[in-house]
């Protein structure tokens, strides 16, 4: 028996809530729920636009780790400590160089949700130190 | 009389949305994540847009079939109020597309699961070589046939643009109307 | 939106301009059709019929570019015709005598000249605008995405204001945003001018604040733009680019020169789910958690908090976006730390009055809390502008009228098409969510598409499905042709999501002064026929593998391509 799990639709902004049907612990469906601006109803994207969930690869492949271009300036896997060591440690020298305003940093208005938004402009102003943060509202 | 299903053209909104749920309803249940959808995507109704009309075009379910009154080897019959193709007498000779006055029936290779049906004896033979040929069968609206939700499309639309229309409730609507005109003719006055 | 989604269907007039809900947001077009079926008047401004358009009651075919110029002469109407509320505007409106006197100037015989709207058309469109009890106003990409897109959208607010359609249920202004979470990524103040809730950074109280909960002074200058990258780096003043979620390679404008800028940065991080054009110029990839592994709140198109849930555990070595930004700031020496979304949530709700009763545990009693919400247990605010109470400093509503400037780059002899960009129903913005779908692949696939009047396609010998090159003056793409009997002549249109027909290659980089938003709904351009066919389709063919290959996708892709281009229409 699939578990339901209540969510919101990630594609347009109509905000529909529907629920994930999870069946040892893979999505298998989705059916809509009652939600203040769907009624229970859900368009083909809300319906059927869950399976990218299982890197199909139809497009193209899910991230799985880290990646960091080489000395032959391929992108290869490196740890969470190496990446985030290797961004901290570029921006902190950029910043240093040319100031905070000459980074930007942009929100995203796809799946991740307010919360991290919200830490990323918070580190955007308290972290670098200038409030060039934008997101993709004009495209 | 047979049951069918009508769209309203005022509530379509061309997404769509029917012509997936239509072939998930005609695919393993797990279509969509084992990726076999590929192999299925037929959709038996498509939605049409003009200029003035959007709109999912499907089988009438018509009380005399021309499809089924072509078919020569009566692979085509009237089951449960709805007319319904018998894949294993069906010989893909395409009379019924020929026979059907709304575009609805489509000539697809036979699927046995996620599998491709070939033909027994008959081969291709080509600069490629020879290969058996897929078993091709004719394919239209079953109105989903013993699905318990009843049909797929009509299910999943957002506007609720389909309408099911049930054989012998439309007898009875017909019976309704007639009622509902004479009332009216009795409220005439004859000398005006 | 000043009102809610489901208020449209109670408003007995919808006054839709260049909104194709029926593509964008299939779930806000039902609404449409039930306000139609409960007897609203439907008015519907778009170059193309749209489904809106088809059932509407009054359809405005305007010129691509001319906007602006229909919205004055509206006003020219409401005054002339003495249509508006002169009661509202006296009480709730200032700035009645300047936009008069340049609305004067917009008649609609004048208009019709600039626009191709029928003068009998603009009178009557206002004349069941201005003569509805409710009417309500909605706005898309065809009003934003132009050079001149901020003035469009004072002109649209400013028909509301004369005639008194705010403060109450169905009425307003709905600009229908168009990602899921593109009005939540505003109000938590992913914007260079505000801080979460609207705040401004220039605000000295308000900047005090947030270095308080902060504990690190702040810069009150405003930032700049996304946009403006590629124009600021040239000018080296932006070194860093940090991308969260976002491949603008692939959507913001002039693709050739997005690329030649993200590869003489310093540095350019990617933060995302998916490998995507961007990537491919990534000093540094950061794979995060996708809808579906991790929980949080969206906000939808009419202001409204909806918290959603984890439905299943990632795969490989990823972490929650928020994670990741905390890990780089403790690394950068400020500590960051949250256990969960909840947490995060509360320190942001805490900050924006706005807001703050918007908790975890009222969004789950209440489902969904349209801000604001001030206080726990508040049920949020279905319409704005209550006692017609506007965010000026004087509490009025400004009316505001701006002469006509014509797009960018007209089209002319070599290049004789405008080209606009749109929407495709199965598709979802730069595709990496939905083209990875089996079921969305289905309907829709590569190349993508090129929507084309009958009378062009004629002209031009086309066939429905054929392959066809597209050029501007900054790139060159393939694409299928799609006749319709709904395109106006002159204008093609490409959806936004593909790769091999990637519009963004073509696109100009023209940028409202105001928003910044570029002019993707006109530029120059033209369509050429390919003679050999089954060179077009190996080429497209060969070229979707070459991209896929550079993004480390070495499988073959599915076979779906040829079948979607048979079923679209």
């Amino acid at each position: 028996m699939a578990k339901k799990v209540l969510t919101v639709c990630p594609y347009c902004g109509a905000g529909c809530r529907l629920y994930l049907l999870v069946e040892d612990g893979k999505v298998v469906g989705a059916e809509g729920a009652p939600g203040r601006t769907n009624e229970g109803t859900l368009c083909l994207k809300g319906r059927y636009g869950w399976d990218y969930l299982n890197d199909t690869q139809r497009l193209t492949k899910r991230l799985t780790q880290p990646l960091l271009r080489d000395k032959s300036g391929e992108l290869a896997g490196v740890s969470w400590d190496e990446a985030i060591g290797f961004v901290a440690d570029r921006l902190t020298a950029i910043k240093k160089k040319h100031g905070p305003d000459a980074i930007l940093c942009t929100g995203s208005a796809r799946g991740p949700g307010n919360e991290a938004n919200y830490v990323m402009q918070k580190f955007t102003r308290a972290v670098i130190g200038t409030n060039n943060i934008d997101h993709c509202a004009r495209v | 009389m047979n049951n069918f299903l009508i769209a309203n053209p005022d509530r379509c909104i061309g997404c769509h949305t029917c012509e997936i749920a239509c072939v998930l309803a005609h695919a393993a249940e797990d279509a969509l994540v084992s990726g076999a959808i590929d192999q299925h995507f037929t959709p038996r109704l498509r939605v049409i847009k003009t200029a003035t009309v959007s709109a999912p075009v499907q089988c009438r379910q018509c009380e005399d079939a021309p499809c089924a009154n072509v078919c020569p080897t009566k692979a085509i019959v009237n089951k449960d109020n709805t007319i319904q193709v018998v894949p294993e007498a069906c010989i893909g000779c395409k009379s019924c597309l020929m026979a059907c006055p709304f575009g609805v029936m489509d000539i697809v290779p036979q699927l046995l699961g996620n599998y491709t049906l070939k033909q027994t004896a008959l081969k291709i033979q080509d600069d490629e070589g020879g290969r058996s040929k897929d078993k091709f069968v004719a394919l239209k609206c079953d109105l989903c046939i013993g699905r318990k939700e009843g049909p797929a499309c009509a299910g999943v639309c957002p506007t609720e643009a389909f309408t099911p229309v049930l054989g012998k409730t439309m007898s009875a609507s017909v019976a309704n109307k007639r009622k509902a005109r004479v009332a009216e003719l009795s409220g005439l006055s004859l000398n005006q | 939106m000043s009102n809610g989604v489901p208020e449209i269907e109670d408003a007995k007039c919808l006054f839709i301009f260049g909104y194709n809900a029926a593509d964008s947001h299939p779930i806000v077009a039902r609404r449409i059709i039930k306000a139609k079926e409960k007897g609203a008047k439907i008015i519907v401004t778009d170059p193309r019929r749209t489904e809106a358009a088809r059932i509407a009651d009054l359809w405005l075919p305007i010129k691509n570019g001319t906007n602006m110029a229909l919205v004055n002469a509206f006003a020219n109407v409401l005054i002339t015709e003495d249509l508006f509320d002169k009661d509202y505007v006296a009480k709730y409106t200032e700035g009645f005598d300047a936009y008069k006197e340049i609305v004067l100037r917009y008649t609609p015989e004048h208009a019709e000249a600039i626009t191709g709207v029928p003068a009998a058309d603009i009178r009557k469109a206002m004349r069941i605008y201005a003569g509805s009890p409710t009417s309500f106003i909605l706005w898309g990409m065809g009003v934003t995405q132009y050079g001149q897109a901020v003035d469009v959208v004072k002109g649209l607010s400013g028909l509301a204001l004369m005639t008194g359609n705010f403060g109450k249920p169905s009425v307003g202004c709905g600009p229908v945003r168009g990602q899921n979470n593109v009005q939540g990524t505003c109000d938590v103040g992913c914007l260079p001018n505000v801080y979460p809730g609207y705040q401004s950074v220039t605000d000295d109280k308000v900047r005090e604040k947030f270095e308080k909960a902060w504990g690190v002074p702040l810069s009150p200058k405003a930032g700049v733009t996304m946009t403006m990258v590629p124009h600021l780096a040239q000018e080296g003043k932006i070194k860093a680019f940090y991308v969260f979620g976002e491949d603008p390679v692939q959507s913001d404008p002039d693709a050739g020169h997005m690329r030649h800028t993200l590869d003489h940065l310093d540095l350019v991080v990617v933060q995302d789910i998916f490998f995507n054009k961007t990537s491919m110029h990534a000093h540094v990839v950061l794979p995060a958690t996708a809808w579906g592994e991790h929980e949080g709140v969206y906000s939808t198109c009419d202001r409204g908090f909806q918290h959603f849930n984890k439905a299943v555990e990632p795969k490989g070595d990823v972490k929650p976006d928020w994670e990741i930004i905390s890990l780089v700031a403790t690394r950068m020496g400020y500590p960051m730390h949250y256990d969960n979304t909840e947490e995060i949530w509360n320190e942001m709700i805490a900050l924006c009055p706005k807001y703050a009763g918007a908790t975890y545990e009222m969004l789950d009693k209440y489902g969904s809390i349209q801000w604001p919400c001030p206080t726990v247990g508040h049920p949020g605010t279905p319409y704005l502008f209550s006692g017609n109470k506007f965010n000026t400093p004087s509490t009025k509503g400004n009316l505001f009228a701006a002469e006509w400037r014509p797009p960018k780059e007209l089209p002319d002899e070599e290049y004789p098409l405008v080209l606009s960009t749109v929407r495709e129903v199965s598709h979802y913005s730069v595709r990496t969510m939905t083209g990875n779908c089996a079921g969305l692949q289905s309907v829709a696939d590569e190349p993508g598409y090129i929507q084309m009047s009958v009378a062009d396609a004629e002209a031009m010998d086309l066939e429905e499905n054929e392959l066809v090159w597209i050029s501007s003056r900054r790139g060159k793409v393939m694409a299928r042709i799609m006749p319709s009997e709904r395109i106006n002549k002159g204008t093609v249109y490409m959806t936004y999501h593909w790769w091999v027909g990637s519009c963004n290659e073509l696109t100009i980089d023209n940028l409202d002064p105001v928003s910044k938003t570029p002019e993707y709904k006109f530029c120059a351009a033209k369509v050429e026929k390919v003679a050999d066919q089954a060179w077009a389709e190996q080429y497209v063919k060969d070229e979707y593998a070459r991209l896929r290959a550079r993004m480390g996708c070495q499988t073959a892709a599915p076979a779906a391509a040829a079948e979607a281009a048979a079923n679209a229409n």
